[in-house]
Formats: C-alpha cells, sequence, structure tokens
C-alpha cells in the first residue's frame, strides 16, 4: 500500500518546496478552473490541461504513474457519464458527457498533483492554521496513524482465510464469509481503541490536544 | 459511488457543502458536549475501520464487485454524532490520499453518506427498533431497513442535485433517473446485507461493543444520552420520516419531472426525426430502433421492479437475519474470545 499512497510527497521539486499554503490553494484554484471553463470554449480548456500537466512535470512525477492512476479512474467516472446518453438512447447527451468527463479528468489529476507534492502531516498542519476544530484533527491523525496497522490486520484475516478455504464457495457464502470480515475487524479494531485508550490514559491523557509545532518546519 | 469533481455544477457544490458544513459543525459540537475522553480514540479507529473495510470485496458478477459504504455501521456502533465524524473524515481521506470523490462535490458526498448515512440511518434503525422492542433482533432489522433508505435516499438527493446542476440542458432527466435508481437499488441492498450480516455478526460475538454506546439496549445508557428524552425523540422520528419520504421519492422521481413540460413534446419529436435519419443507416446503428420503443414501457417496469422487488427483498433479508439471530447471544461470546 505505501507505494501507490503518497508516492512522491517525499520529493524535493520546485513544487515540494512550495509554502503548504500555496500549495493548497494553487490546486483549490485550478480545480475551480477545471470544473467551470464551459467545454465549448476548447481553447481555455486546453490551456487548463497544460497547467496541469505542467504542475505534474514540475513536481517530477512520472507520467507513467499518472497514467496507471487515470486508468484506474476512469471507468467509474465513464459509467456515471456514459448512463446519460445511454439513457436518451444515444441521441442526447453527447456533450454533457464530455463535459462530465473533460472537467472530472482535469479535476482529478489537480487532486492527484496535491497528493503527491503534500505529505499527510503537511495537509494536517496546514488545516490546522486554516482553524480547523482541534477534535476534528485528532480524529483525523489518529485514523491515518492506524488506518494502515488495520490495512496490515486486514491483510493477515485475507492470508489466513485463504489458508483455511480449498473450494470454491458460492456467492452467498463468498458474501457472507466477507461480511464476517468487516465484523471481525470491527471487533479487532475497537478493541484495539480501547487499548489505545487505556496507553492515553496512562501517558496522562486528559481529554485535550496538544501538537508540536510544526510550523517551523513548515517554513523551511 | 462517489461524485467526483465536473459532475455537479459549483453553485449546487456550494450550497450542499453549507449544509454538510452545518450538519458536521454541529455533529463535532454534540461529539465535544458528550465526551468521555474516550471518544477521540474510539471515533479515530471507527473511521480507520470503515476506510479499511471498504477494501474488502464483495463479488457481484465475474469483474464487478462492491463494497461496504458503512455510515449506518458507523452509526450503529458509535453512535450518530461520532459515526457522521468518523464518515466525514473517511472522505476526506479519501479524497485526501486516493484523489477519489472531488474536493468541491466533497459537501455532497458528505450530505449523502455521513449525515443521511449516519443520522438517518441512526433514526430509520432507532425507530424500527423500538417497535421490535429493542431486542437483538430489532437491532438487526432496523440496521438492514437504515441501510438500504439511506442509500435510497441518496440517491434521491443525487437525483435533484444533478438535475438543479444541468437546469439548461436539454437531457430528458427522468429517464437519467430511472437508471439511477435502479441501480441505487442494487446498491442498496447489497449495503443492507453487508451491514446486516456484520452487525448481526458482532452482537453474536461481542454483544457490549454495540449496546455500549448509542444503541439503548441497556435503560441506563438510555436515561445519560439526552436530558430531553422525547424532544430527542421527535427529532428522530422527523428525521427518520425525511429519509423515508427520500427513499421513496427515488422511486418516484423518474415518474415527475416538475421542470419540463412543454419543451420536453418539442423535443421528443426532434429526437423522433433524428432517430428516423439515423434508421437509414443500416448494420451498426440498427439495433438503435429497438432501444427508444423499450425505453418508455422499461421505465416504468424497471421503477416498479426497483420499488417493489427491492422493498420486498429488504424486508425480508430483515426478518431473515433477525431469525438466524440465536435466542441467547451471550453464550457465544465466551467461545469466541481470543
Amino acid at each position: 500500500m505505501s507505494d501507490y499512497l503518497d508516492r512522491f510527497g517525499r520529493g524535493q521539486s520546485m513544487c515540494h518546496r512550495w509554502p503548504p499554503f500555496a500549495k493548497l490553494f494553487a490546486a483549490i484554484a485550478m480545480i475551480l478552473a477545471a470544473t467551470c471553463v464551459p467545454i465549448t470554449h476548447g481553447p481555455l480548456v486546453g490551456i487548463v490541461a497544460c497547467v496541469i500537466f505542467f504542475a505534474h512535470t514540475m513536481a517530477r512525477i512520472p507520467l507513467a504513474y499518472v497514467g496507471r492512476r487515470l486508468l484506474f479512474f476512469w471507468p467509474t467516472l465513464f459509467l456515471m457519464a456514459i448512463s446519460l446518453p445511454l439513457s436518451q438512447a444515444g441521441q442526447k447527451g453527447w456533450l454533457l458527457f464530455v463535459t462530465i468527463l473533460v472537467r472530472g479528468t482535469l479535476s482529478f489529476s489537480t487532486a492527484l498533483w496535491l497528493v503527491n507534492v503534500m505529505p499527510f502531516d503537511q495537509l494536517l498542519a496546514t488545516l490546522r492554521r486554516l482553524r480547523v476544530p482541534d477534535v476534528l484533527l485528532a480524529i483525523l491523525s489518529l485514523m491515518y496513524r492506524f488506518l494502515f496497522v488495520l490495512w496490515d490486520e486486514l491483510d493477515r484475516m485475507r492470508t489466513a482465510r485463504s489458508a483455511r478455504l480449498f473450494r470454491k464457495l458460492t456467492l452467498w457464502k463468498r458474501w457472507r464469509s466477507a461480511a464476517h470480515l468487516v465484523g471481525r475487524l470491527l471487533i479487532r479494531a475497537l478493541d484495539r481503541a480501547d487499548r489505545i485508550h487505556g496507553a492515553m490514559l496512562s501517558r496522562g491523557w486528559d481529554g485535550r490536544t496538544r501538537w508540536i509545532d510544526s510550523r517551523r518546519e513548515d517554513r523551511r | 459511488m462517489h461524485i467526483q469533481d465536473g459532475v455537479l455544477s459549483p453553485v449546487v457544490c456550494a450550497a450542499t457543502g453549507a449544509i454538510s458544513l452545518g450538519a458536521v459543525s454541529y455533529s463535532v459540537h454534540r461529539l465535544k458536549q458528550s465526551v468521555g475522553d474516550r471518544t477521540i480514540p474510539l471515533t479515530g479507529m471507527m473511521a480507520a475501520l470503515v476506510f479499511a473495510g471498504q477494501m474488502i470485496n464483495f463479488p457481484i458478477g465475474a469483474p464487478v464487485s462492491g463494497h461496504l459504504l458503512g455510515g449506518v455501521l458507523a452509526a450503529t456502533v458509535v453512535g450518530p454524532w461520532a459515526g457522521c465524524v468518523a464518515m466525514t473524515l473517511v472522505l476526506f481521506v479519501q479524497w485526501a490520499l486516493f484523489s477519489d470523490g472531488g474536493l468541491f462535490a466533497l459537501g455532497a458526498n458528505v450530505l449523502h453518506i455521513a449525515v443521511i448515512g449516519s443520522w438517518g440511518g441512526h433514526a430509520v434503525r432507532l425507530l424500527v427498533q423500538r417497535l421490535a422492542r429493542d431486542s437483538h433482533q430489532g437491532i438487526v432489522i432496523g440496521s438492514v431497513v437504515a441501510a438500504w433508505a439511506s442509500v435510497m435516499a441518496a440517491a434521491a438527493l443525487f437525483c435533484l442535485e444533478f438535475r438543479l446542476s444541468w437546469l439548461s440542458s436539454e437531457i430528458d432527466f427522468s429517464k437519467v433517473f430511472t437508471l439511477m435508481v435502479s441501480f441505487h437499488s442494487l446498491i442498496g441492498l447489497g449495503e443492507a446485507l453487508i451491514t446486516g450480516v456484520a452487525i448481526s455478526f458482532v452482537l453474536n460475538q461481542r454483544p457490549e461493543l454495540i449496546c455500549r454506546m448509542g444503541a439503548p439496549v441497556r435503560p441506563d445508557a438510555e436515561m445519560s444520552r439526552s436530558a430531553h428524552p422525547t424532544a430527542a425523540a421527535i427529532t428522530r422520528t422527523v428525521i427518520a420520516g425525511l429519509v423515508i419520504a427520500l427513499a421513496i421519492a427515488a422511486f418516484l422521481s423518474p415518474f415527475a419531472s416538475p421542470f419540463d413540460d412543454g419543451l420536453e413534446a418539442v423535443l421528443n419529436k426532434l429526437g423522433i426525426e433524428n432517430f428516423q435519419l439515423t434508421n437509414r443507416v443500416p448494420g451498426l446503428l440498427e439495433d438503435y430502433d429497438k432501444i427508444p420503443v423499450p425505453v418508455a414501457a422499461w421505465q416504468s417496469i424497471a421503477v416498479s421492479f426497483a420499488g417493489i422487488g427491492g422493498t420486498l427483498a429488504v424486508f425480508a433479508l430483515a426478518w431473515l437475519l433477525g431469525k438466524a439471530l440465536p435466542a441467547a447471544p451471550q453464550q457465544l461470546s465466551e467461545a469466541a474470545g481470543e
């Protein structure tokens, strides 16, 4: 998972060295542009696309990676968009179809750029300076911390299940076993939350969150 | 499942964003109020769990598979406020890590999955659960019905938002809605099944996990949960009614197209002319003449099927899952302890 997520976040390109606020607002501005430009204004759409492409190359994000992510992304967007002309028996709705495809692709690649130039801890620090409530950020950082632990747990459970399983199951049994996997993971996660709570208490947790000030790090 | 940027117009995104912001702020406010100091680790873990749980694939056909959405599951285990916050964070992290779902569409996604899923799902579940006198079966049946109703309500809202996003477009939206509703009634069935089986599994193994927060099986938990029990009950009933009404509206939305009447007639004629043009082209386009005829009939058939079949299936599911629970779940919990 770790080579899939956040893969180029620690790079040292020009884009990576921008201040975090600049990155965030540049991305928001680009997404806004991508979703507002009318599709019939071809040159404008082209300019937006070029700027996004340029941002990717400046951040040294390999094109093959972007392409791979887009390959996984397109089918879902395509299914959503194709339902329009399909429901009109192919007569109308093709313009809207193209609009949704282009806008979706552009804003997806902008978000992909942001993900890859802004590591998650930097995003958290930026959100904190934007005065997002502390409770929310505390929960968010805890979630991010234990996400990977739960993924590993899930991997182990899947391995164990396939080690026990020899036959091909019927559809209903596969559903049931997958739902039981969710339930079992839930039980383990809540037990882990109890242990974490205990560990936090023993380290003096009183319900207030304290942050190591990362402001200096951000400026660097 | 998530709405990407570009599907909805910026104005609709702003409106849904404002509504979601209000709802999530209220949830955070209630969360702060209710807090013991364990809320933060518990909510964080719940969010991580829903995120990881969405990695588990549920096979549908050969290449297609579905996954859990989790709003009702989260609300059942940690209560509506923490559930709403956890689901919001899941959606946010999905955007921030996978760029899954758009940034501007985040408001709409939060409204559909976190707010309707947790608040609405919780209200519907409690309503059904009360009818079943707070038994374990009641919890399972309630969560199955709630999961299905919340997906259908989200579908109805999405249709409305989609229509408002493309007001000037010349498309006949009622047909798009038919497709959406049929599609979502399948998703809703899947969600109901997963949620029901997972919750009945946890109730079998560790009933105290579900009953500890939110779910008022123990009377003391019920007393401490709210200072004004009647006001809270009224609010819950209103929310539950709203969600159920939206779910019903999902089935009506393809029939009622309030915006286009006169325009539609004209466009239909144009459409028929176009269709006759394509008719002359032999070969590949031949199939087109078969499509428009069934579409009109197919629309009402599909919606009726989705409505009646879906509803029946959900209630059968709820009944079966409730039935499958053993009478004394407590005995199992020791045997299953790891």
